[in-house]
């Protein structure tokens, strides 16, 4: 009983706990978690994980919850009422709008960068995406050696990628100087975005630093109905060296969602990811043959020796133009136990019903939780750096439109396969210091 | 395919586990944490088993269970036969399983190096064995191709063995 | 014989490494459509793979991550398996068939007699085994370079004119100054010039103002304390006096190196994975793979995989194809291969030291080709390399090895001076990997200290230990094991060749490379001294020397009444050397060859002399070089 009050105290308990038996629900909620909520009575991964999927779905709902001009959440609005809507966390600030060229301070406020070439049908304020691998890169930088590759659409169109962080952790790079190579150089503390924590009678609640990657793919108008879309300007990169981007408006249909969010209960951050339904089969499905007509990243007519799964799409990769090689994704079972998949099928299952409860034609109901990361052994969130040897679970997780390549059938490498906290503790500044976890910081100039 | 954990119960690897942990001199939260994403005390319970047998297997645990309430360096010492100058072949198996821990490989019970190597051993269990291993900890370090620490830190000192999962303690291996 | 794709191409390039990308790059940037055969197989989408293979390696040695691995499971006898040479498409040497028989060794070579060889009549040591090793694979060998940056000394590229041994090189050092500073940007190495200050009087320069692409990695615990232990420490050029009477300081320079201080190309900084023999996880540290993929974004090169390379047609003074055999294999091993051909203006040779050799050995039905000189094969070359390894005191403050990179730092104080008229010079490389190298440790002493074996030498009192006991007496030891690794400048001998194996093939039908090799009194001489500086270094850090010669393996010899072992440092040089001379060198200072003038045959394999750097800054240097001379030709 000892053990159970120790480890329980390293997260922190929601007060209804004692009267559930079951994890706390999924609920319609515009506000964001500001950490789990840990009801389990005994101490295992099996009854932890439950915990962590409700906090992810409660997560996506509130940062998905329809949006104020300003950015707050509406509270007169529900998610997916009107099927789709403008959601909190696309208000939160682009990276490209923060590391600035010249090192220039940033503002929360301010107008986003224009694209980098007039475009017919750009209003101010759209989106505007030059991202092409998952790790950031100059725009104007012609050769990418994109560590993970691209991932081309069964349409022959890259998929776009973008980073946003919220205002705790822009203040706090804001507050540092953290947006500028030199303001990098000079600050030696170890970097610590604020850990979220939950309204105690000693201290109201924190939010804590949130960074969110979005993966995007190019749909046709007639598929909105299936996909969170935006209208967005989409940058790439010239064929030629020398020569000017290429910007285009598109509509952009949401493919895949990671959510990092720093908490009290995880210096380490927890981790949730989520996917487009329809993105690719398992590995499962492709041997027994049940697959879907179609997929976003997956031609089910191409037999595994034409369209090998999971390859690199040969170089040059030209996001400006259609490519002729479609990527053949499948996703990789990387769990090494069963609760990591039945806990978020379950999950899934009543976020489902109650993102139905709204509109049965909510688009949100084609998401679904992959699974959230969260480390075991978290150790003191005011203490920095988090200790990677957190003994995270899962081992292993990966998002098939962000992780493609790093995917890996049993069993995962540590190190190299698809780890979240493992890789991100290599994230440093442009000073080669420790950065807490995310990489966004060696964008600065 | 997500593999099922293996059918071996629960007490029994909880007992390899705080056996395991005498043996090697660190502390059974260490080797068999309560959250347990790895699982590696009954990857390697299961391992073992597999490769001595029920029988062997059973006796270990049992020489174990007798004096499980001793002080760990005695069970250590007890069951590895360290004051014998020819360990039995049940100590030879206590060996392997301290060489697992510590390396991440079986090594065949009694079978040893020769020409200034140590002996080859049948396999490594799996890269994650590899990256647990518990000699790295013991220098205070990293394995070799696994580093969790950040840029620079090769040129300050290590944080003190405590703090890697050692037993310095006198309690029971718990 | 089918003709490759319809494609016309400027330039066909054999061999995906250093050199082969470097100018594959460069071409490619300037609009020119090249056609890269290599003969192993494709680089892998991610790292994963090669890192799998190292975890369940049995031996970490620097070819377990690479294909074709090695068993994972031993034999009973507790062997490891490794393939039979003559059954694979494109095997290469490896450290586990070192000393083996050609069953088991590609390389075919005498065997180690067991006896520590003798010099003969003329001092020579005879049928001494070359000891170091390959890959054929997307990416080349230096996958698992260490990533040492070292740039050469002054007096390394003109020892014929400054002490009348050897030949100078055919470059001069300002213009090498330039092609360094290339091939550290390309790299990314990380130092500082003003780090680097104290070599000036061994006679390593800088242009004034000089930048390295990224500031120096930070210094080991294992560099700093044998830096503080040999402050003020001096040694003779020469044991017995003569030849060169003055006195030279010994002390610690941090290395240069190719691995990230910074986020660079994308790339992570480096974590001290402490494995960059034989791969870094986190691609902190530069391979060829990076140069490899920019060359592909340039849309102008593409790598034909598991294509081999097996004869270049000459026709008069002009080389007209290549010829080639595209292997696949199947579940069992079995090989099937497909006869092609390709035609361009321009061909280069990029395959490593000694395929290059066998490469040019073999065209022209075995006849050969570029060999006006008979220099090729010729001239084989290694920095020879005598390792020393010490235990610090229990008493004192442990060394803290097996952190950090591989090596960060050296000393370079003693590769210059008048005693390379006499004997050859060395750098010396601290280890920061504990005993790993010399002893496979920590695995030996661990078993050791569990089955009461002495095979590190540590466990003199043959005990056996378990719990606190076994962690602290392993404490004990492996935080004060480190090592010294000593590289010679090996003499340029004809008699060290590489020629064509007569009777051993692989499974493609090619003949395997012979190797005949030995040393010589000016190289022996060199490990004479040096053996007595690591033993007056350990001396003053009051640590243990536990250095084994007559390891009864290969690599053994006896020199002046002393027992000696040399390991292979990985750096193959000499078998295609270059000169200005025709009659004396294979290819001229852009490693064009003399006899063919549409031939370039690139790679340290042009290293006239082995000097006393690492020779990949060099070696890529150099390959720009070759690039710029190319791109003259193609537009002539």
């Amino acid at each position: 009983m000892k053990k159970l009050i120790l480890v329980l105290a390293a997260f922190v308990l929601h007060g209804s706990a004692r009267s559930q038996s079951s994890p706390p629900p999924i609920v319609l909620s515009p506000a964001i978690p500001s950490d789990v909520k840990v009801t389990a009575k005994t101490v295992s991964i099996d009854a932890f994980q439950p915990d962590f999927d409700v906090y992810s779905w409660n997560t996506f709902i509130a940062l998905n919850w329809p949006a104020e001009p300003n950015g707050n959440a509406d509270l007169n609005q529900k998610i997916g009422a009107k099927s789709d809507n403008d959601t909190v966390w696309e208000h939160y600030r682009d990276v490209r709008d923060v590391f600035l060229p010249g090192g220039k301070r940033p503002t929360w406020n301010g107008p986003s960068e224009a694209p980098p070439v007039p475009v017919k049908g750009y209003k101010k304020g759209m989106p505007v995406i030059t991202q092409i691998g998952k790790t950031p890169t100059l725009l104007t930088d012609a050769s990418q050696p994109f560590n993970t590759g691209p991932l081309i659409d069964q349409n022959g169109y890259y998929t776009r990628f973008q980073i946003l962080i919220n205002k705790s952790m822009f203040d706090y790079i804001l507050n540092n100087s953290l947006y500028s190579k030199a303001g990098q150089k000079v600050f030696t503390t170890p970097v610590n975005f604020t850990c979220g924590s939950l309204a105690s009678s000693k201290k109201p609640e924190v939010e804590g630093a949130i960074m969110v990657k979005s993966s995007w793919k190019v749909i046709d108008p007639s598929e909105k109905s299936h996909f969170h879309s935006e209208e967005v300007v989409v940058c790439s990169p010239p064929e030629k060296e020398g020569e000017k981007p290429i910007c285009e408006l598109k509509t952009m249909g949401l493919v895949g969602l990671h959510i990092a969010h720093k908490t009290t209960s995880a210096s380490q951050w927890l981790w949730s990811t989520f996917e487009h339904i329809d993105n690719a089969p398992t590995d499962a499905d492709v041997k027994s043959g049940n697959l879907k007509a179609r997929y976003n990243y997956y031609n089910p007519k191409c037999d595994a020796k034409d369209c090998p799964a999971n390859q690199i799409p040969p170089r040059p990769w030209v996001p400006a133009a259609v490519s002729s090689f479609h990527s053949q994704v499948v996703r990789n079972d990387m769990f090494n136990l069963p609760i990591y998949e039945s806990s978020a099928k379950a999950r899934n299952a009543d976020a489902w019903a109650l993102l139905g409860s709204v509109n049965p034609n909510s688009v949100w109901k084609n998401y679904e939780l992959i699974s959230t990361m969260w480390p075991t052994n978290p150790g003191n969130c005011a203490a920095v750096p988090g200790d990677p040897l957190c003994n995270p679970a899962p081992t292993f997780m990966a998002n098939t439109t962000l992780e493609t390549y790093l995917q890996k059938s049993n069993p995962p490498q540590p190190n190299v396969s698809s780890q979240c906290i493992e890789c991100h503790n290599n994230a440093t500044t442009t000073a080669a210091r420790p950065s807490d976890f995310t990489y966004i910081l060696q964008r600065a100039q | 395919m997500t593999p099922t954990p293996g059918s071996a119960p629960e007490a029994v690897v909880q007992d390899f586990a705080d056996m395991s942990a005498a043996l090697t001199g660190f502390l059974s939260s260490v080797l068999k944490p309560s959250l347990d994403p790895v699982g590696l005390a009954r990857i390697y319970y299961e391992f073992a088993l597999k490769q001595v047998g029920e029988t062997n297997m059973s006796n270990v645990l049992s020489a174990f269970r007798v004096i499980k309430t001793q002080p760990p360096q005695t069970i250590a010492d007890t069951l590895l036969e360290v004051n014998k100058s020819d360990p039995s072949p049940q100590a030879n198996i206590v060996q392997s399983i301290v060489a697992m821990w510590y390396l991440g490989a079986w090594y065949r019970p009694g079978v040893k190096g020769s020409g200034g190597f140590g002996p080859t051993p049948l396999q490594v269990v799996s890269s994650q064995a590899y990256t647990n291993g518990l000699v790295w900890k013991v220098m205070q370090s990293h394995p070799m191709g696994f580093s969790p620490l950040t840029f620079g830190y090769w040129s300050q000192e290590p944080g003190p063995l405590s703090t890697f999962g050692v037993n310095t303690g006198n309690g029971g291996g718990q | 014989m089918s003709a490759d794709t319809p494609q016309q191409y400027d330039v066909v390039i054999v061999g995906a490494g250093v050199s082969g990308n470097t100018i594959a790059w460069q071409l490619g940037k300037a609009g020119k459509k090249v056609l890269i055969l290599e003969a192993g197989v494709a680089v892998p989408d991610s790292r994963e793979d090669y890192m799998e293979n190292f975890y369940l390696a049995l031996a970490k040695t620097p070819e377990s991550p690479y294909p074709s691995i090695a068993e994972r499971k031993s034999t009973p006898k507790g062997d490891i398996t490794i393939a039979d040479p003559a059954k694979l498409p494109t095997p290469r040497a490896t450290v586990l068939g070192l000393g083996k028989g050609p069953d088991q060794s590609y390389l075919v070579q005498l065997l180690p007699t067991g006896k520590n060889a003798a010099p003969d009549q003329n001092g020579n040591v005879r049928g001494l085994q070359f000891s170091s090793t390959y890959e054929r694979i997307g990416g080349g060998t230096s996958w698992h370079w260490l990533g040492t940056s070292l740039r050469e000394l002054e007096n390394d590229l003109q020892m014929k004119t400054k002490y009348g041994v050897f030949e100078d090189w055919p470059v001069t050092y300002p213009e090498m100054q330039g092609l360094w500073a290339q091939a550290e940007q390309a790299i990314g190495v990380a130092a500082s010039t003003v780090q680097q200050e104290p070599l000036e009087g061994v006679g390593l320069k800088f242009p004034p103002g000089y930048q390295y692409p990224m500031g120096p990695i930070p210094i080991s615990l294992v560099d700093q304390t044998i830096s503080t232990a040999i402050a003020g420490m001096q040694v003779p050029g020469m044991l017995d006096g003569d030849g060169d009477p003055t006195m030279y300081d010994v002390f610690v320079t941090p290395t240069p190196q190719g691995r990230n201080s910074e986020p660079y190309q994308d790339r992570r900084v480096c974590a001290g994975n402490t494995n960059c023999i034989p791969i870094c996880p986190i691609q902190a540290k530069w391979d060829p793979t990076v140069t490899l993929g920019q060359a592909l974004d340039t849309g102008n090169v593409t790598v034909s995989y598991q294509s081999v390379a097996v004869n270049v047609a000459v026709e008069g003074l002009n080389a007209t194809r290549i010829d080639y055999l595209v292997w696949s294999s199947d579940a069992n091993g079995n090989i099937t291969k497909e006869q092609k051909f390709v035609s361009a203006k321009i061909y280069v040779l990029a395959a490593h030291a000694i395929e290059n050799a066998k490469l040019l050995l073999l065209s022209n039905n075995k006849d050969g080709i570029c060999n006006t000189s008979k220099q090729v094969g010729c001239n084989l070359m290694d920095h020879v390399l005598y390792l020393t390894w010490a235990l610090i005191d229990p008493n004192d403050n442990p060394i803290w090895g097996y952190r950090g990179p591989l090596a960060t730092a050296g000393i370079e104080s003693l590769r210059d001076g008048a005693f390379r008229k006499h004997r050859s010079s060395f750098r010396m490389e601290i280890g920061n990997e504990g005993w790993n190298f010399p002893s496979g440790d920590p695995y030996t002493t661990t078993m050791d200290f569990i089955q009461g074996t002495n095979n590190a030498q540590l466990n003199g009192k043959n005990q056996r230990l378990g719990g606190l006991a076994l962690v602290q007496q392993l404490n004990s030891v492996l935080t004060r094991q480190f090592r010294i690794g000593v590289m010679f400048d090996q003499a340029a001998l004809p008699q060290n060749r590489v020629t064509l194996d007569e009777k051993y093939t692989d499974a493609l039908g090619i003949p395997r490379p012979h190797i005949d090799y030995g040393l010589d009194p000016y190289t022996m001489e060199g490990f004479r001294v040096a053996a007595d500086v690591c033993s007056k270094i350990y001396e003053r850090m009051g640590a243990t020397e536990f250095t084994r010669t007559s390891v009864g393996q290969t690599g053994d010899f006896t020199y002046k009444g002393k027992d000696y072992h040399y390991y292979g440092a990985g750096h193959v040089m000499g078998t295609h050397r270059m000169g200005t001379d025709p009659d004396k060198s294979v290819v001229d200072a852009s490693q064009r060859s003399h006899d063919v003038p549409n031939l370039w045959v690139v790679g340290s394999g042009s290293f006239p002399t082995a000097c006393t750097a690492n020779p990949t800054l060099t070696l890529m240097g150099l390959a720009f070089k070759s690039a710029k001379s190319i791109l003259a030709a193609l537009a002539y």
